[in-house]
């Protein structure tokens, strides 16, 4: 007895229980890839939920954008689609008319088949206009940090209990809203903006240049607008329901509080 | 030889737990996102055409191509001895009491106005030479602007906010 006391006791021992522990521990991780089936019938039968995430950005109630987990293909890759905002906006032929109000309802689809929280970025920024033919194209080119975005009037709806606004994170350029609601599989939300305008005031900002040449100055006036173009850009996170709070500040960096399925922002 | 002892004891706990940690942290989450954008395009230029016959100035503003629609106003201006009488055969054209005449339609780029008939009464039987007469036309353009609900409409009295630049010959 003494002896197994000893033996227990000793540096060998402790070295061994180590590597043992060890060992258990890198058999257990293959221990599924030796598991056989033993057994089957031949009526058998079973049931399968799969667990998908998928949303969809919706634009005057027609899908735009979306990204679906799709655990039927063989990879179990994404079924995705990156859309384009206000392509429907004018028809054929016609201007866009400074101050009028187009209708631009956006709202989010839970497209997948687990329920989920969302939150929406909207950006709204002005570039240069491409030139040439193609002046709908949407690749991205510099942005004019020199004109306001603010003048780009996208209003929002159904915000205060539907939709929260984060304004720690929104700026002038950037607006955050977190639906507080839990949007369940196959629903969508509310829509958070209705419609859209350019403010006249784009007409009123001016540079004017003076050239003073053989004792006659010319002023030439241009619109600081005048060949720009203006962006909306909205990007729709989701994340699961299930331990949603640690979800949010994992994968969004953002601390909420979800109780008994609403969601506020701390 | 304790101490080792405890670490490796604390290291295998470790080692076990991190396992299962892997699991714990991933979260389902996705995004979609869209993008829109449009050009705008800003600034006119016209120019007035004017023709001269009995006693009459038979004035018209032109818009070239590309340029974005406008309203337009005129007024001229002559000696105080005379007298101008304003008028048009299409009815477009009417005066406010600022002395201006203001054409009712917008004028969209490659359009142009309908005349306006600018005629000079109380002119001397002995003056031949309409040379001699110094009578100015001037007119202004405002960029449309629309209403909430589509409906156009020019604001005279809105003032540019301009940034001025000195320019290098």
């Amino acid at each position: 007895m003494k002896k197994i006391k000893q033996f227990l006791t000793s540096p060998a021992a402790t070295v061994a229980a180590f590597v043992l522990a060890v060992a258990l521990l890198l058999f257990s991780s293959i221990g599924g890839a030796r598991a056989a089936l033993a057994y089957y019938s031949e009526n058998y039968s079973t049931r399968v939920q799969m667990y998908d995430i998928g949303v969809t950005l919706e634009e005057n109630g027609k899908s735009v954008s979306w990204r679906n987990y799709d655990t039927n293909s063989s990879d179990g890759s994404w079924n995705e689609s990156a859309g384009a905002l206000l392509t429907q906006m004018l028809p054929k032929g016609e201007q866009l008319q400074i101050g009028r109000k187009y209708k631009e309802e956006l709202r989010v689809k839970n497209t997948g088949t687990i329920n989920q929280y969302v939150r929406v970025s909207i950006y709204k920024y002005w570039t240069n206009a491409p030139k040439g033919e193609n002046q709908n194209e949407t690749e991205s080119s510099a942005k004019r940090i020199d004109l306001s975005p603010n003048l780009i009037k996208l209003h929002l709806a159904n915000t205060g209990n539907k939709w929260l606004v984060d304004e720690s994170a929104s700026t002038t350029e950037r607006t955050v809203l977190y639906y507080s609601k839990l949007l369940k599989s196959g629903d969508t939300t509310p829509i958070f903006a209705d419609s859209f305008s350019i403010d006249g005031m784009v007409a009123t900002k001016v540079t004017q240049t003076t050239e003073t040449k053989d004792g006659y100055t010319t002023v030439t006036t241009s619109y600081d607008y005048d060949g720009a173009q203006f962006c909306i850009e909205a990007k729709v996170d989701a994340v699961q329901e299930h331990n949603a709070e640690d979800a949010v500040w994992s994968a969004w960096g953002k601390r909420v509080t979800v109780d008994n399925g609403t969601l506020s922002l701390d | 030889m304790k101490k080792k002892t405890t670490i490796l004891a604390a290291l295998a706990v470790i080692l076990t737990l991190s396992a299962a940690s892997g699991s714990a942290w991933a979260y389902f989450t996705t995004y979609a996102q869209a993008r829109g954008s449009y050009p705008i395009e800003l600034g006119d230029r016209t120019t007035v055409e004017e023709d001269f016959s009995a006693w009459t100035k038979h004035v018209s503003i032109k818009s070239e191509p590309d340029s974005e629609p406008v309203y337009i106003r005129v007024r001229a201006f002559c000696g105080a001895a005379y007298q101008l009488v304003y008028s048009d055969a299409s009815g477009k054209w009417s005066p406010d009491s600022d002395g201006y005449y203001y054409y009712s339609d917008v004028v969209k780029g490659g359009e142009a106005t309908d005349v306006l008939d600018i005629k000079i009464e109380n002119v001397p039987e002995d003056i031949k030479d309409p040379a001699s007469f110094n009578v100015v036309v001037i007119y202004e353009t405002t960029p449309v602007l629309y209403r909430e609900d589509g409906t156009p409409y020019a604001d005279w009295s809105a003032k540019v906010d301009a940034k001025t630049v000195e320019g290098s010959v």
